[in-house]
């Protein structure tokens, strides 16, 4: 019985950890309507830089975190004034396009310039993990779902309460009418990848925190998209639910079922709920339901 | 694209695929050069050929799915892995000839899609594209996952060589014919389906479903269908796979295989067939320098060793894809035919 809760609380807090990924995907499609196929291509570069900085530059964890979060931020910035600002005007079809040309790009790039060996991560949180009881908690986890909720409830106060949240909600409607209520579209996605490229870092950091780091690790990005999709695509609060969820079943499945079946049946357990999800509420738990017009 | 001034009279030269005199002569010309091509150029170039007529399958029907219906589509190579795995499994535990293994191969790769299509009755937009990536991954799933001798596991299978009344496709150039023939029929079969009252829908779908809707147009079943017919495509192209390496491995079918045949369709230009070939065309070359160059640049950057191919192909077509929907979002195609009308008018503006 320890053992079974101890299980759905490892999962509770792994699916807070996706839904902290899947908040990139969230924030940007919040705040621009696009769709970014790269995210977890953006955690693993946030990865990198968190490495850069502690490992290799040597900096002190209290130094290198910001400095860290700055970076990722100027990355986020750096991509969209690359790619996304050229777009704004064309179809939204063209700007998920290109996040699909970034996902490869980028997972070419970072094996371009940091290649394939496997380094160590700085271990950001104590790596002793918490006992309660019989039951062990992992430190990283622990304190990761902690900032998911924190940033969850901010983040989530932020685009439905104050004056520029609603205004890049306003975005994420319909470009073409938010700029033409003087809404600058620009500002607002550029502000959407800033704020994307830092969660991943976050992200990373949670993830990573006393790991190894390969490229390969960006694959969280895709275990993160079935949690954005279950709670449906513009809602951040919505995200706890859905990663916890999403988190304890896979947790479960990883634990009882597949020692049964003898296959690794919890991988792919957060698509299969992500499909039965879409089929019965297509804007998943808490997603805006549009009313459309031609 | 026809220049002002040139119209047609009749619904029948509307349809007309071949619509020039030049065009004939230009087709004609190309199926004989390559129907020649083995005994023009080297056993090398037969080679690069054979995946770029594999390749142009498979891109067609993707073509079908996004340039004509409008529906993204990142499961293409899970969809060609269906079919590869289907030909190969018919072809080494029961016997069948190729005749058989290659429809069959495309029709289960068909049901695979459908089955993500069929979503489309519940699901718009964005989120259907997602489904797609769903399939890429519980097909890696049930490909490792499943008893080993169900489908090889992560061992894969070995595939007999495809054979017709004792003649036995194996090398190169018989092979070559094998796959120009079945390409060949592709492809007059999607020009087939985009003019007729099918691929009408799926451009009004594409257009704007709420208006094919309202028009009359069954917009869930007309998505379903398009998913149904791409992912056909992709298994007849991968159960050709099958027989050209003779050996199909999970591997081969991952997300980044469809991303590349998702560039070659932009590269050529959406919503055109010409323009796919064209695609797989540049693509494949741009692949084969990286493949052939790679190597040789590993050697004096060795810390990358044997991924260095994988990367560069990565960068590379990931830019590519960025680069032409920024500059050239309709693709080369677009670009040739603003050049053949204005060719055609010449020396008058429009």
């Amino acid at each position: 019985m320890v053992y079974f809760i101890n299980d759905i609380i490892t999962g509770a807090l792994i699916g807070l950890l996706y839904a902290l990924v899947a908040m990139g995907f969230v924030v940007i499609y919040r705040a621009s309507k696009v769709f970014n196929f790269a995210q977890g291509e953006l955690v693993i570069i946030g990865g990198f830089i968190v490495w850069f900085t502690t490992m290799q530059a040597g900096l002190s964890l209290w130094l290198s975190i910001p400095l860290s979060l700055v970076l990722a931020g100027l990355v986020g910035y750096a991509i969209e004034r690359t790619f996304l600002t050229k777009l704004i005007g064309e179809s939204v079809f063209s700007m998920v396009m290109v996040t699909v040309g970034l996902l490869i790009l980028l997972r070419g790039l970072v094996l371009l310039v940091f290649g394939p060996a496997v380094r160590p991560f700085p271990i950001i949180f104590p790596l002793k993990p918490l006992f309660v009881g019989d039951m062990l908690i992992p430190m990283n986890l622990l304190i990761g779902g902690i900032i998911t909720i924190v940033a969850a409830v901010g983040l989530s106060w932020f685009f439905n309460r104050t004056r520029s949240g609603l205004r890049m909600t306003a975005v994420a409607e319909d470009h073409v009418v938010a700029s033409s209520m003087g809404i600058s579209v620009k500002g607002s996605i550029a502000f959407a990848w800033v704020l994307g490229a830092i969660l991943s870092t976050i992200g990373a950091m949670i993830f990573l925190s006393g790991k190894s780091l390969t490229f390969l690790a960006s694959d969280i990005g895709f275990a993160a998209l079935p949690v954005a999709l279950f709670a449906g695509l513009e809602s951040i609060g919505g995200l706890i639910l859905a990663g916890v969820i999403i988190g304890v079943a896979q947790s479960l499945t990883t634990n009882y079922l597949d020692p049964l079946i003898g296959g690794s049946l919890g991988s792919v357990v957060p698509y299969i709920i992500m499909l039965a999800i879409l089929l019965i509420r297509p804007t998943g738990l808490f997603g805006w339901r549009t009313i459309e017009r031609v | 694209m026809d220049p002002s001034g040139i119209f047609s009279t009749s619904y029948r030269s509307d349809r007309r695929v071949v619509r020039t005199r030049w065009q004939a002569l230009a087709l004609v010309v190309f199926m004989a050069l390559m129907l020649a091509a083995p005994y023009l150029v080297s056993g090398r170039i037969i080679a690069i050929l054979n995946m770029m007529l594999i390749s142009a399958v498979i891109a067609v029907g993707l073509q079908i799915c996004t340039g004509y219906a409008g529906q993204i589509n990142l499961g293409q190579a899970a969809f060609m892995g269906v079919g590869a795995y289907t030909a190969s499994i018919l072809a080494s535990k029961t016997g069948l000839t190729f005749l058989l293994t290659i429809p069959l191969a495309g029709i289960s790769a068909a049901l695979f899609g459908f089955l993500f299509g069929l979503t489309a009755a519940r699901i718009k937009g964005f989120y259907l594209a997602l489904t797609t990536i769903a399939a890429q991954f519980i097909f890696h799933f049930a490909v490792l996952n499943l008893p080993s001798s169900w489908m090889g596991g992560s061992n894969g299978i070995t595939v007999p060589p495809a054979e017709l009344l004792g003649l036995r496709f194996v090398g190169e150039t018989s092979q070559f014919y094998l796959n120009l023939a079945v390409a060949a029929i592709m492809i007059a079969g999607a020009f087939g389906i985009v003019r007729s009252r099918f691929g009408r829908a799926f451009v009004a779908v594409r257009d704007d479903d709420v208006a094919a809707g309202i028009m009359g147009i069954n917009v869930a079943a007309t998505k379903a269908n398009a998913f149904l017919i791409g992912a056909f495509y992709a298994g007849v192209g991968g159960a050709l796979w099958a027989y050209l390496i003779r050996f199909v491995g999970v591997d081969q079918f991952t997300l980044f295989h469809s991303i590349f045949f998702v560039a070659m369709i932009i590269v050529g230009g959406m919503g055109s067939i010409v323009g796919a070939l064209v695609g797989v065309f540049v693509i494949r070359i741009i692949q084969e320098i990286i493949a052939t160059v790679g190597p040789n640049i590993a050697e004096s950057v060795s810390f990358l060793g044997g991924d260095i191919v994988f990367a560069g192909m990565n960068v590379v077509l990931g830019g590519v894809i960025a680069m032409f929907m920024i500059l050239e979002p309709k693709g080369l195609m677009h670009r040739w035919n603003i050049l053949k009308s204005s060719y055609r008018i010449w020396p008058f503006p429009y």
